[in-house]
């Protein structure tokens, strides 16, 4: 089942900002391309600043792209279109970071939870739409769903909430989920019912993913394939496995080595130097060239494409 | 379904209690909340309370207060006790409908331009600073000169002219609500512009307008009794400050037509002022038990 | 003896209508040389139990104890005044979101400065100057930091500059309270090189607070497993993560998706006792799966087995 469900050619969002009256910009997603496999968990993997929580909103049409294009299940979906975005809500959902401040906390969460499907036209019957809230619950191990769905958004934890959030999403029945840090607010013992919920939606609804996140450990848990960016830009693509055990570009090698990890053994560290950049007016070439300790003349001369190494395997590096 | 329905209906109620528990924890939101009452009361039941009808002639002129005059009489006899009861009548209204209207007009203007932003924000703001910068009371005294006193005008004028606050303080609030995340999930569940205008943003962030519109009341019902004390008023209705105008030329030998109807304008105004503190403190969530 | 000793530490809250029990019965010794991970999630009372030794709970906050020494000194009944002059200069605490510790319009020097003086009011100006270029250079920070203010720093400069001052009257022991957790994974390891490197040169005896066990496998000699505010497993880190002996240990490090294959992650299903009516048997027996009905009703002790300390009826028959 090869076929893609989402390409992404040449996508470029900038943000203005203001420095002493000179307009400059924040170049938060520089011209990437990459495409998404159908039934796919693809994770975006990245520190601050990287761009991958701008991409997950371009991609989600919650911000608009200054240029590039999205195909999304054979549609353009790029462009400013106001009108076809609402009726792509249907099929693509997201899932924020932040569960706590994902209800709006003046309405129970039965309500939260019937509203999308009310407005997206699923089942017209109020008792049907709250039979299969309940249902879906259920299946989830959200219980007792009843009482849950009388309860405001501040009485319950976060690991429900974000629960409660993908539920809410699955009703739609989407084809597709971007999940901007779902995990990162929440205790490391109530990650598995989130992360796992999400694995069961994808095999049960056939649904792909863009998974955000600066974990490497949630990242390869939980995807397929993994792309790495830094400053806007990609700087790997591959398998969860050959990221984690065998990373090609230094900054992905730098990110392996300082993620810490449970391990007996003691990890080498593939030392860098330096903080991570915010690409406002980068210099030439190489994004990564100012820390990288394999940087030579021809890394601040020339950006380097991204290009094959191996079946399914980018990288965008002058030395591999 | 019915049982869900019963279940949810008591936790909405609970959420009420809450905050009236809280409201009524605050001294003065008490005190607002029973002064207000009082007036309510006594708004409603004034034919009933009042011995006399507000226009009754007696012989005792210029009286002062006694056991059959609570309050005296003024120069015409009139028993000011009745005089000043169904003058509440329309001093509760100018206070509700001229605030009522500065919130409506407040809350919808200021939600759209913090919501939307950009142009229709830098639009509005512009006129909302202009309107803020002119003393309103001097703006309401021209208009009303202009146009006539009729009481509905003095209403409408009033609460055409002190919405800019409301503005300013919804828009506040919209501004911060627009970058919360169940908004963007509401934009991402397909939900229109508009209904997450009205069904997330204006709910969440009233709150501040309705406290300030409980200063308004009072606000306006103080404008109200100026404008009559000027002259200025409606001349078909007796107005607390109509009574203190009235008033003036006997201020040195019958000071209790001038003092009673004042206590009482300061008597409003204080209680709207007390309920409006009394709704700040219940704003705060570190004043509501167990959320 | 050790460095730090504390015996059945109680922290408690007191709310409008009831107290929370935040820290109960803790006792730990901290040894000198130790680098101590304190591990626990929200809720768990590990920073209070923090802030109760440095002092500085909030005002609805106090603490009991048998028995706290530093150094062989009594500290927990000495005076504010004779603790004030302890505290900072023997024992210093370092916070995260250093952002909000320091004042946005003054310099760091002013404020580093303005440390000093509280302890030692006779220093003059050129010689704090001397000996904060020094400090600053041992966290490798430029010198021109000192006349910078605190919103033109990064994050990670930001904390390299907390735990200087931290470091600034060469104490014995140093409590870091998450202080790398807002910080991104490159920054994080890098302050946590760093932090080793401290460690050995200036000897320094460390409590590090945190939630992420990985963090503790690096850098970390000992662990200390807090859960709702109890100490429930202690000993050697490579001992206590790769044969745990209390259930809720071993439940901790198998949430870390580092040791789980594809969907294999489980978590710990559950919420959090109340704090204002902890239970009379084990803190952990709602969530636990090795419980007996003995859990339920009586209280296990915390034991010394060899050099670990266990709160468990069942240590020791989990099999490793």
């Amino acid at each position: 089942m090869d076929k893609e469900i989402l390409q992404v050619k040449d996508l470029v969002k900038y943000f203005p900002v203001r420095k002493f009256g000179k307009k400059q910009y924040v170049k938060a997603v520089d011209g990437l391309n990459f495409s998404i496999r159908d039934g796919e968990i693809f994770g975006v993997l990245g520190e601050s600043g990287c761009g991958k929580t701008t991409l997950g909103r371009v991609i989600n049409r919650l911000e608009h792209e200054q240029s590039g294009t999205i195909e999304f299940m054979g549609e353009t979906i790029s462009g400013k279109d106001y009108k076809r975005d609402r009726n792509f809500r249907r099929k693509m959902q997201m899932i924020f970071q932040n569960p706590y401040d994902s209800f709006d906390p003046r309405v129970i969460i039965y309500k939260s939870m019937d509203l999308p499907m009310k407005i997206n036209g699923i089942e017209r019957d109020g008792k049907k739409r709250l039979e299969r809230i309940i249902e879906t619950m259920n299946h989830a191990k959200l219980t007792p769903a009843e009482s849950l769905l009388t309860r405001y958004p501040h009485e319950l934890s976060g690991g429900q909430l974000q629960r409660i959030s993908i539920i809410r999403s699955m009703l739609l029945n989407p084809k597709f989920i971007v999940a901007d840090e779902c995990v990162s607010m929440l205790d490391v013992s109530v990650r598995a019912g989130v992360l796992n919920l999400l694995l069961t939606i994808q095999e049960e609804l056939k649904s792909s993913m863009l998974f955000i996140t600066h974990d490497i450990s949630v990242a390869t848990y939980i995807s397929q394939r993994i792309m790495v960016l830094y400053a806007g830009k990609i700087m790997e693509i591959g398998s969860s496995e050959d990221i984690l055990k065998n990373p090609l570009h230094p900054y992905s090698k730098a990110l392996v080595s300082y993620s810490p990890t449970i391990s007996k053994e003691e990890k080498m560290r593939y030392t860098i130097t330096g903080e991570v950049v915010t690409p406002i007016n980068p210099p030439p070439g190489c994004r990564f060239a100012s820390r990288c300790p394999m940087a030579r003349r021809e890394c601040t001369e020339r950006e380097p494409e991204l290009r094959y190494v191996g079946k399914d395997r980018l990288v965008a590096c002058h030395f591999v | 379904m019915v049982v869900e329905n019963q279940i949810s209906l008591s936790r909405r109620e609970n959420k009420l209690l809450k905050y009236a528990r809280s409201y009524f924890s605050s001294g003065k939101g008490i005190i607002g909340f029973s002064l207000l009452l009082l007036f309510i009361f006594m708004a409603f039941f004034a034919p009933v309370i009042t011995p006399y009808t507000p226009d009754e002639m007696t012989d005792d002129v210029l009286k002062p207060p006694s056991a059959e005059h609570l309050f005296g009489t003024d120069h015409l006899g009139r028993d000011i006790y009745s005089r000043v009861v169904f003058g509440t009548r329309i001093s509760l209204s100018v206070g509700f409908v001229a605030a009522g209207l500065s919130a409506i007009i407040g809350v919808l203007i200021g939600s759209f331009s913090g919501f939307y932003g950009q142009i229709t924000d830098d639009v509005v703001s512009k006129i909302v600073d202009t309107f803020l910068m002119i003393p309103s009371f001097f703006l309401i005294l021209i208009i009303v000169s202009i146009f006539g006193s009729n009481i509905l005008y003095i209403m409408f004028v009033i609460g055409l002219t002190t919405w800019p606050g409301n503005a300013r303080l919804m828009r506040a609030q919209a501004l911060s609500i627009r970058e919360r995340t169940f908004i963007m999930v509401a934009r991402s569940t397909g939900e229109s512009r508009i209904r997450i205008l009205f069904g997330h943003v204006i709910p969440n962030g009233i709150f501040p307008v309705i406290a300030n519109s409980a200063l308004q009341m009072g606000g306006a019902i103080l404008t109200e009794a100026s404008l009559s004390f000027l002259g200025l008023g409606d001349p078909n209705l007796t107005s607390w400050g109509k009574l203190i105008f009235q008033g003036r030329p006997y201020m040195t030998f019958a000071p209790w037509m001038v003092i009673i109807p004042g206590i009482f304008v300061v008597l409003a105004v204080l209680a709207f002022s007390f309920i409006g503190d009394g709704l700040q403190f219940t704003f705060n969530p570190k004043n509501r038990k167990g959320e | 003896m050790p460095l730090l000793r504390m015996e059945n530490v109680n922290i408690n809250y007191r709310l409008k209508n009831r107290l929370v029990r935040a820290v109960r019965d803790f006792t730990l010794d901290i040894n000198e040389g130790d680098i101590l991970g304190v591990i626990g999630e929200s809720g768990s009372g590990k920073s209070t139990l923090a802030h109760g030794l440095m002092r500085i709970l909030p005002g609805n906050g106090y603490m009991e104890a048998s028995t706290i020494t530093f150094n062989g000194r009594d500290i927990l009944n000495m005076s504010d005044n004779e603790f004030r002059q302890l505290r900072w200069v023997e024992m210093s605490i370092v916070f995260q979101k250093a952002m909000s510790a320091l004042s946005p319009v003054h310099k760091i020097f002013d404020q580093m400065y303005d440390a000093i003086l509280a302890h030692e009011p006779e220093t003059r100006k050129e010689d704090a100057i001397k000996k904060l270029e020094g400090l600053l250079s041992v966290v490798n920070l430029p010198r021109k930091t000192l006349n910078m203010y605190p919103h033109e720093l990064s994050g990670g400069m930001m904390q390299r500059v907390m735990i200087s001052l931290g470091l600034i009257f060469n104490p014995k022991l140093v409590i870091l309270d998450e202080v790398t957790t807002a910080l991104d994974v490159i920054t994080q390891g890098q302050l946590l090189d760093e932090i080793k490197r401290l460690v050995k040169e200036f000897g320094l005896t460390v409590m590090m607070i945190t939630h992420d066990i990985g963090v503790v496998n690096e850098v970390c000699t000992k662990i200390a497993i807090v859960y709702a505010g109890e100490l429930l497993e202690y000993g050697d880190v490579k001992d206590v993560i790769f044969r745990p002996l209390n259930p809720y240990t071993r439940a901790l490090v198998e949430s870390h998706p580092d040791l789980n294959p594809h969907g294999g992650l489980r978590g710990i299903p559950g919420t959090l006792p109340d704090l204002s009516n902890p239970p009379e048997g084990c803190i952990f027996y709602d969530r636990c799966t090795y419980r007996l009905d003995r859990c339920r009703e009586e209280k296990p002790e915390l034991r010394d087995l060899n050099d670990r300390k266990v709160k468990c009826f069942r240590a020791g028959e989990l099999n490793g």
